[in-house]
């Protein structure tokens, strides 16, 4: 998170001693897409800025939602955000990628604005370690007792006959997901928002939330399990 | 070691399955566990079936078609971003 560190220390005597005529210690790190951009940033270049924005402007959108009240906030912290990363260009040191670097400042000052909105209720949610006693999976579907504790009592079904692209073809089943995935709680939200709709990688998005990848797992899997959960209630009541 | 698949299956739960699936999926269940589970899921079609729920609830997701998203202040932003470079 280092680059996100940075970036909020604000120093502007700081970020142009930073700007450095060949590559910095850790940039070689990047990919060359990632490195190409920066440089083309750094330059001024107006296209690069705008297709910087058009890559990832709905993703901080999706993410700002999960952190606070309203649409209007999501869209005032994404502007900030972008302002940030305008000013702290030269500050990037190239230890992430650029887009976990983006992210990082995102959720950094999503979360400030929901502590600052006073909304307790996401804030505290977000920062408290799951309850780990509770499972994913219901425990009423496995045997409780007896030989066969521990295994299926109630096993899925197979959706042999479905994939993900028949049933999104469905508006009812795209409404559907929407709202399972609209109803997570923001803990839950924001990693299958990271990992599954933007792909992240799970090192990034532990990174970004500052999160142990054993504590990323859970998060994910519990809200996959809720979408699942969805998924097989929509093909049931279809039946 | 001979150890007969349901023998094999036994040493992990179905509800210890169902709740490393997505570290399972990614690799990232360790590796002990892992072989258990690859174990276990030829064995037991209710725990095949979940892992396979799970894998296209990943894609799923993935494919969610997603809502456009326009700047609110696009003029505001690109201006900054000129003023930047200006001043170096
Ligand atoms: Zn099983």
């Amino acid at each position: 998170m280092n680059g996100v560190a940075g970036a909020h220390t604000g120093s502007s005597g700081q970020s142009l001693s930073r700007v450095a005529p060949t590559m910095s210690a850790t940039e070689f790190l990047l990919t060359e897409d990632d490195h190409m951009l920066i440089t083309r940033l750094r330059r001024g270049e107006e296209a690069a800025f705008d297709s910087l924005v058009a890559k990832h402007h709905g993703a901080l959108i999706r993410m700002a939602m999960g952190f606070v009240a309203d649409r209007e906030v999501a869209e005032e912290v994404t502007q900030d955000t972008w302002m940030t990363v305008i000013q702290s260009l030269d500050l990037f040191e190239g230890r992430s990628s650029l887009r976990s670097w983006i992210f990082g400042i995102l959720i950094h000052k999503a979360k400030d604005r929901g502590m600052r909105e006073r909304r307790h209720t996401v804030f505290s949610a977000l920062e408290s370690i799951d309850d780990e006693g509770e499972e994913a999976v219901d425990p009423a579907r496995f045997h409780q007792s007896g030989e066969r504790a521990g295994h299926w009592a109630f096993p899925p079904r197979p959706w042999d006959d479905q994939t993900p692209e028949k049933l999104l073809a469905s508006k009812q089943a795209v409404a559907a997901m929407r709202r399972a995935i609209d109803a997570l709680p923001p803990t839950l939200r924001t990693v299958l928002v990271l990992r599954d709709m933007e792909g992240v990688e799970s090192a990034d998005v532990c990174a970004m939330l500052q999160i142990t990848e054993t504590n990323l797992y859970v998060r994910l899997h519990r809200a996959r399990e809720r979408v699942r959960q969805a998924v097989e209630t929509y093909l049931k009541d279809r039946a | 070691m001979t150890q007969s698949g349901e023998e094999a299956a036994s040493e992990i739960t179905c509800r210890e399955v169902a709740e490393w699936t997505s570290a399972y999926l990614d690799a990232c269940a360790g590796d002990g566990r892992n072989a258990r589970i690859v174990l276990h899921l030829a064995v037991c079609a209710g725990c095949e079936a979940y892992v396979k729920h799970i894998a296209f609830v990943r894609r799923l997701v993935g494919l969610l078609p997603k809502a456009p998203e326009a700047l609110a202040d696009p003029d505001g932003l690109r201006g900054a971003f000129v003023a930047r470079h200006r001043k170096q």
